[in-house]
């Protein structure tokens, strides 16, 4: 099966001259479906810069980006949206939810701006809020959620667009630890019951414990790459 | 499209209430805004409707018939005889509601201290009354009692400048028929309150009186007319100069030039006046807006990385000021409302309009409530506005959706 991204030669270049900071230095990666990949690394590594780059918010300053055998390169930005919206899902580490919407509107959203009609969104959505064990709280708006809630129901919203891949940046920084247990074993389950595939830029070991495949950054490089069996 | 209006009305909706204090600052910016223009539209239409009505009422009518040349050297040399078979029954028309002849020469009036220029009228009262506003206006004494009343009504101010009064004495000189200075002393019996300039040119006595005084048989110097209907104007001096081609028959329009571009002049004031109050709303809004996207840079960096176009965010956006304006406007149109109804029993401007010595303002000033107000001004701010926000929407469409991954410390 051919790779769901691949980077080569990735890098990125913040500001110029004497304060030019190398956030990402020539970047080999490839992402195969299934994986549920923890990218791990000292702060400042250039982790949530290389999910930027994957996740087509941010261009790099030089090397390749393909998401789904597609190179980012040279698409416009409409052209960008729309491969977010398709291709890939994002978790955040501040679960970003839209507060005026209820948690069942958040999670139409994205199938909204897919164009799906109003009742499948409903239903795939009412199906994502059970996935993600939030039933009974489709409701609410994020602003009467727990943190741990919020995150179900950013994951939620990652998946109901059924992404080749999601991206997700410290999702467990902001979680007690009973809750970032949980929600691991969400995306763990996500992961064996429908292959979904995840990428996750983390400091947290409890995240770390649970991924299949483990990358380690050192200061804008891939430093060491290995799979475990999880 | 449709289906994203739908969806989006109820999210821009909500998006709105999220910071009342900045929902509510620009919703009374737009809805005072537009209530000063409506209030202002309506003051000044009342205000010239009622200037115009005013001036009419005074001496001047709908219009008046003159001997040609009269209008250019109004003197005895430039009089007419009285409206003949043709010209009475054209003047007997049913667009015409009343008409009076007067004798209209000018001339000195003397005290015992001061000569001053004037412009001697002789009225028949009674058909005056019917015509013109000044019988009415009486502050002290009475008005002429008849054609023959050898007496004259002078104007406050006149009457104060020649340090005279009711009972008193006055001298009308002036140009008599034979080319000869008549002279003549007058019996004061009463002082009517106009505005100064009126007051201080017009000084009444009978008709057949001064027509005695000139040394005249009959003439007199114009024909006064007041139609039924004031946009029968064109047609109605058109039918009279027809039945009187000899003679100038000239409209108010054509008598009052500064009356008839009031109107226009009206309207210059209101667009100009829309023209200030919508350029300080615009500062307002769209600073208040730029604010809004800079504190939502995120949200909309979010929506960006959600997958959302910016043509979609400027869209969405545009959406929410247009509520958001929607919203001031109906609130502006429902307060202006208000407020002209609750002036429509009238302002008294009495006081106010003898200081400003205004051209014949009338005193009491009557706002209407006009449709076509509510429907032009209130759409066109809605418009203009949702135009100038579109620049702080672009600004949102433009936020980066790596935004929506910075953290929040
Ligand atoms: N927008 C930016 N402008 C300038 N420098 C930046 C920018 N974003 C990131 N950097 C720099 O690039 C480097 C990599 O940052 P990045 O956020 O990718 O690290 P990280 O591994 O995600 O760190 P952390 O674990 O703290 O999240 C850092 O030195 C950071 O200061
Ligand atoms: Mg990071």
């Amino acid at each position: 099966m051919p790779p769901i991204v691949t980077c080569r030669g990735l890098s990125k270049t913040f500001g110029k001259g004497e304060l030019a900071v190398h956030a990402l230095r020539d970047a080999d990666l490839d992402i195969m479906p299934g994986d549920i990949a923890t990218l791990a690394g000292p702060s400042g590594s250039g982790k949530t810069t290389l999910l930027n780059m994957i996740g087509a918010l941010d261009e790099p300053t030089s090397g390749e980006v393909s998401v789904d055998g597609q190179p980012l390169s040279g698409l416009s930005r409409s052209q960008l949206s729309d491969l977010r919206l398709s291709k890939i899902g994002f978790v955040f580490q501040s679960y970003n939810l839209i507060p005026v919407l209820s948690a069942r509107e958040n999670i139409e959203f994205v199938l909204q701006l897919q164009g799906v009609s109003a009742a499948e969104r409903r239903d795939r959505a009412m199906n994502a809020i059970k996935e993600v064990g939030l039933s009974g709280m489709e409701d609410r708006r994020p602003g009467k959620m727990s943190g741990g809630q919020q995150q179900r129901v950013a994951v939620a919203r990652a998946l109901v667009s059924r992404p080749k891949i999601v991206l997700a940046d410290e999702p467990t920084a902001n979680l007690d630890s009973k809750n970032a247990l949980e929600l691991v074993d969400l995306m763990r389950n996500l992961n064996r019951e429908h292959g979904t595939t995840f990428l996750i830029g983390t400091h947290d070991i409890r995240v770390m414990e649970h991924s299949m495949r483990h990358i380690e950054m050192v200061d804008g490089r891939i430093d060491s790459d290995a799979r475990s069996s999880g | 499209m449709i289906d994203g209006l739908k969806t989006m009305l109820p999210l821009a909706w909500r998006n709105l209430w999220r910071n009342p204090r900045r929902t509510g600052i620009t919703l009374i910016v737009v809805a005072i805004g537009l209530w000063s223009i409506l209030f202002f539209n309506a003051f000044m239409t009342a205000w010239a409707k009622s200037s115009k009505e005013t001036t009419l009422q005074l001496l001047l009518g709908s219009g008046q018939i003159h001997a040609e040349g009269f209008m250019d050297d109004p003197s005895i040399e430039t009089l007419m005889d009285p409206p003949d078979q043709d010209l009475a029954s054209a003047l007997d028309a049913p667009a015409v509601a009343d008409w009076t002849t007067r004798v209209v020469v000018p001339g000195v009036v003397q005290s015992e201290y001061k000569t001053l220029p004037a412009t001697i009228v002789g009225v028949d009262p009674v058909a005056e009354a019917r015509i013109s506003s000044i019988p009415d206006r009486i502050a002290e004494g009475r008005y002429l009692s008849g054609s023959d009343d050898d007496s004259v009504v002078l104007g406050l101010h006149m009457v104060e400048r020649l340090k005279t009064g009711l009972g008193r004495r006055v001298i009308l000189m002036s140009q008599n028929a034979e080319g000869a200075m008549s002279e003549q002393s007058f019996d004061v019996v009463g002082i009517y309150d106009a505005d100064k300039a009126t007051e201080d040119l017009y000084v009444f006595t009978g008709r057949a009186a001064s027509q005695r005084f000139l040394g005249l048989e009959g003439e007199i110097a114009q024909v006064v007319f007041v139609l039924q209907e004031d946009t029968a104007l064109e047609d109605a001096v058109a039918a009279l100069a027809d039945a009187a081609p000899a003679l100038d028959v000239r409209g108010w329009k054509e008598l009052n030039l500064f009356l008839a571009s009031m109107d226009s002049y009206m309207g210059v004031f209101v667009q100009v006046w829309l023209g200030i109050v919508f350029s300080l709303m615009a500062i307002g809004i769209v600073n208040t807006q730029l604010m809004a996207v800079f504190e939502r840079t995120q949200e909309f960096g979010l929506l960006r990385a959600l997958g959302m176009k910016p043509r979609r965010v400027l869209f969405m956006v545009t959406i929410e000021n247009a509520l958001l304006i929607g919203t001031g406007v109906l609130l502006g149109m429902v307060l202006a409302a208000v407020t002209i109804w609750s002036l429509s029993d009238g302002i008294d401007f009495s006081a106010f309009a003898r200081a400003m010595e205004m051209v014949q303002t009338g005193e009491i000033i009557y706002l209407d409530f006009e449709p076509g107000a509510f429907i032009l001004f209130p759409g066109l701010i809605w418009l203009l506005g949702i135009l100038v926000t579109l620049w702080p929407a672009r600004r949102a469409s433009r936020c980066r959706p790596v935004e929506a991954m910075r953290r929040e410390t």
